[in-house]
């Protein structure tokens, strides 16, 4: 990651852009979940243009780029390119844009997808179709909010830190520890298999917390030991194969460059 | 255990004159994690990436308490941005003012770089055991340092400076990687000329701005002459610095626990909690950040 | 120490003098776990717990807490006050109790007393309570079985009463004023040092009591054996979630919606996450799960020893039942009793 930061200290507010790639847009109607806090948030910046919300084109300069979602086509990649040359920071938000999230479960075999979903016809619309993958795949991307939705506080605090400067690191270490600090029990207990084993932590392990197993939307830790973790869920009686599947939801594209060893 | 059920309060008030009867220290004290308001009175740019920035705590009374001995460390709060541990790199003759040596590095350096003279940090300190200026007097000292390694090492240097009379013969090496990131470069090469500091300057690589030694920080050993039962050694530089300085010191005799360095650690409380600066069992923030050989030999994973 | 007897069925009335004015924090059922939580009525609490999955020492280090708050424009603190509640820690075990007292000497370390800690500890009673080793206790091997000082009552089962030892006058006239108290008798401290022994002769005799740990943590500092424990760590921290005695913490800002003004807050960290002992500018001084778990272990067992005289580890057992991949203290413990073994063939 760079030490990009956006310009601070100027007396123009920080112009800030939304962008939406392939992806349900669910993040950025979190965003507005926040009623509350939505006019403090706007109001130390000058929104340029939101995808969800705006008409009128993407201005010419700014200063912040908020990319949700996958690159899945030549034409998103052209505009991920163009918001990294005009933008002093790029914030990649959500699952897809951050891992790939759901759109990049294609990204193994694209060609059969395509013709099960379009047949030999794919519309003009659909552009010129690529391996979906994460921003960061064809971009430096500096800040990153993860989980499927994002937390929209954790959108706020990041742009904070895109604006202001953040000494804060990200985290690294996997999500049971924030797990047992919730004293729900382990679910595996329960029989059911967990992906916080390999989870990047930070969510607040709110899913486990309510009984749910994690299904790794907050990304692989690059720290995660995804061998022990896959042992440990065969001891419990999930074969790899299952384990690595339910990885995939969310994964396909970090745990590529794996399975081609 | 409670002595009663009484409601216990922790409060951290803005500063205000709380009253005559709480000294600076003892405000200082009563709360370790809270920073104070301190202005940005000068800033140098060194080279390239570093600056350094002269601080003047705002209110009189911690001002006054504040006193630190060369080694030592300061918290400092830039906030919303977060909190980062820097070296003092002022000399405790100099009253009145700090002065830190910082390298953009990262978000939170970045952001102090970007900020003006008369702006407000906060800063709280000093934390740490710096280096044993009381039983050095009287002693020759070898001062080695590397790279942003002058920062701390630049206190007891100017210490040293500004008492000469009560220390013997006085060795300095600096090395840095190349000209340009020798900080100080002025004052240092106004003292090559000065025949109460032995003063040896080293670049690994040097170019034609360059007159003095290249070569590793280690080179002037070859042809110093040391007295080695009446003299304290002190380093400070990059980790891998200290195996071969210290070594070389030992050749030349220099007891174990005379040569002392200063290790580098995130110290993110400063007061012996958060375990950040853990080194073995020891805490750089409360135990060190200066060590002697010796003891740093006696710690797990230290060297 | 004072001793006195009550029975069982005046706990009750007990808990609810208590709860006259504390909150009263006890171990419930959570399902097939126990946790520790405040309750509404004495009935809530589960006294027989074999342990909880997490141990008290939230209500001393809180997982979050604000040290202050403050303006971002200004760069300068606000007021501000943090009042701690008033509070019973109600059926802890000598482990726990021991672990506070770990923590008490950190944090109430005379050269930076914490005032945070400090105020949540002279807010809080500790009621301990005996209890029967599970499989994972070891305790006993750490000098933890017993409380000695470090509570302001503590319940030792005896039959269907308890010997109550009590520590503070606080604690005492709450007792005398809620219970029937009596004087033990003959047949009482007969019943006491059988229920000890008992305890005694419960612990699991799989885990090796090995003597000169600090010592052996030192000698076997390079062997392979912390490589195989890093092969298999998580990095999850799910050790230092449960331990009575991690207290380390990050320490990091956070702006309030509109970034004018915000807290600086400490929030739980562990010497297990990757990042944990990295400096400016990105050296990291234990890049590997293998330091790091060594680290670990090592202040565990030695280090914390070394500064405190006294081994941090209490053997409360909790992080060999939270690691999914069977790292823990028994694991070390092991590994020198097969050392001793390897040697003697």
């Amino acid at each position: 990651m760079s030490e990009n930061t956006a310009t601070v200290g100027e007396a123009r507010a920080p112009r800030v852009v939304l962008v939406g790639l392939a992806s349900c847009f669910g993040c950025q109607i979190n965003i507005t979940n926040i009623e509350r806090h939505l006019l403090a948030v706007l109001g130390q910046i000058e929104l340029g243009y939101w995808q969800l919300t705006s008409s009128e084109p993407m201005p010419e300069a700014f200063d912040v780029a908020v990319i949700e979602g996958a690159v899945t086509t030549e034409e998103a990649a052209e505009t991920v390119r163009a918001l990294r040359e005009r933008a002093a920071c790029v914030i990649a938000i959500g699952s897809c844009a951050a891992t790939g999230g759901i759109p990049a479960m294609a990204a193994g075999d694209l060609a059969s997808h395509v013709e099960a979903v379009y047949g030999d016809g794919l519309p003009k619309a659909c552009g010129v179709l690529r391996a979906p993958a994460p921003v960061s795949a064809v971009i430096d991307v500096d800040f990153t909010v993860s989980c499927c939705p994002i937390d929209p506080f954790e959108f706020v605090r990041v742009l904070d830190a895109a604006l202001y400067g953040s000494n804060r690191l990200d985290v690294t270490a996997t999500l049971c520890g924030q797990c047992a600090q919730g004293e729900g029990g382990c679910l595996y207990k329960r029989g059911q298999m967990c992906l916080g084993l390999v989870t990047r932590a930070g969510c607040g392990a709110k899913c486990p917390g309510l009984g749910r197993a994690c299904n790794g939307c907050a990304g692989l830790s690059p720290d995660a030991n995804v061998t022990a973790a896959r042992a440990f869920a065969a001891s419990r009686g999930f074969a790899p194969g299952r384990f690595d599947e339910a990885l995939e939801m969310f994964n396909a594209v970090a745990l590529a460059p794996a399975g081609e060893e | 255990m409670a002595s009663s059920a009484s409601r216990a309060t922790v409060a951290v008030h803005p500063y205000r004159d709380e009253g005559p009867e709480m000294t600076g220290a003892e405000l200082m004290a009563a709360n370790p994690y809270r920073p104070w308001p301190a202005r940005i009175t000068s800033i140098t740019e060194l080279t390239a990436t570093e600056k350094l920035f002269e601080f003047r705590l705002v209110d009189e009374k911690i001002r006054e308490a504040f006193c630190h001995a060369p080694g030592q460390f300061v918290e400092l709060s830039l906030f919303g941005v977060g909190e980062a541990p820097i070296s003092i790199s002022s000399s405790p003759t100099k009253r009145g003012f700090i002065e830190l040596c910082v390298r953009r590095a990262g978000r939170f350096t970045e952001r102090l770089h970007q900020m003006q003279c008369g702006e407000i940090v906060g800063i709280r300190g000093p934390f740490g055991r710096g280096f044993p200026i009381e039983a050095m007097r009287g002693h020759d000292v070898l001062l080695v340092a590397g790279g942003l390694g002058i920062a701390p090492l630049r206190s007891l240097i100017n210490n040293i400076h500004d008492e000469r009379s009560e220390f013997g013969k006085v060795t300095i090496i600096y090395g840095s990687r190349n000209p340009q990131e020798v900080m100080f470069r002025h004052q240092f090469e106004m003292w090559r000329h000065r025949k109460d500091f032995d003063l040896y300057l080293t670049v690994d690589h040097a170019d034609e701005t360059w007159d003095g030694e290249e070569g590793l920080v280690t080179k002037p050993f070859e042809h110093l002459q040391i007295d080695a039962a009446n003299t304290f050694g002190a380093l400070c530089g990059p980790p891998v610095m200290y195996r071969f300085v210290v070594a070389e010191m030992r050749k030349k005799n220099i007891p174990y626990d005379r040569i002392y360095m200063s290790f580098e650690r995130h110290m993110k409380c400063g007061v012996g909690k958060c375990g950040h600066c853990q080194v073995g069992h020891q805490y750089c923030c409360i135990d060190g950040p200066v060590f002697n050989y010796w003891e740093a030999k006696n710690i797990q994973g230290s060297m | 120490m004072l001793y006195r007897v009550i029975d069982r069925a005046d706990l009750p009335s007990l808990v609810a003098a208590f709860m006259e004015r504390y909150e009263v924090v006890a171990p419930v059922r959570r399902g097939s776990f126990y946790a520790f939580e405040a309750i509404g009525d004495f009935s809530e609490i589960a006294l027989d717990y074999p342990t909880t999955i997490a141990s008290p020492k939230k209500y001393f280090l809180p997982a979050t807490e604000t040290l202050f708050e403050f303006d971002a424009r200004e760069n300068a603190v606000t007021d501000y006050v943090d009042e701690v509640r008033p509070r019973v820690l109600f059926g802890v075990h000598a482990c726990d109790i021991n672990g506070i007292m770990n923590l008490n000497s950190v944090f109430n370390d005379p050269r930076y007393p914490d005032p945070y800690y400090r105020a949540h500890q002279d807010a809080t009673l500790i009621v301990g309570v005996s209890c029967t080793p599970g499989d994972t206790c070891f305790c006993h091997l750490m000098d933890s079985e017993e409380a000695r000082p470090g509570y302001d009552l503590f319940l030792n089962a005896i039959g269907e009463a308890f010997l109550v030892s009590i520590g503070s006058v606080t604690a005492a006239n709450i007792l005398e004023g809620a219970c029937d108290v009596r004087e033990a008798t003959d047949a009482d401290r007969a019943a006491f040092r059988a229920a000890t022994r008992a305890r005694q002769e419960a612990f699991n005799g799989a885990i090796p009591d090995v003597q000169e740990i600090p010592m052996l943590m030192d000698a076997f500092h390079e062997d392979g054996f912390w490589d195989e424990l890093g092969g298999r760590c998580l990095s999850c921290n799910a050790c230092a979630s449960v331990c009575p005695t991690c207290y380390c913490f990050d320490i990091r800002d956070t702006l309030d919606p509109g970034a004018e003004t915000g807290r600086r807050e400490r929030v739980w960290d562990a010497c297990t996450s990757p990042q944990f002992a990295m400096v400016a500018g990105g050296h990291n001084f234990r890049s590997t799960a293998a330091e790091r778990v060594r680290h670990r272990m090592y202040h565990k067992l030695n280090g914390f020893l070394a500064t405190h005289d006294r081994s941090l580890c209490v053997g409360c057992g909790r992080c060999a039942a939270a690691c999914k991949v069977g790292i823990s203290p028994i694991e070390v413990l092991k590994f020198f009793e097969r050392k001793g073994a390897d040697d003697g063939e």
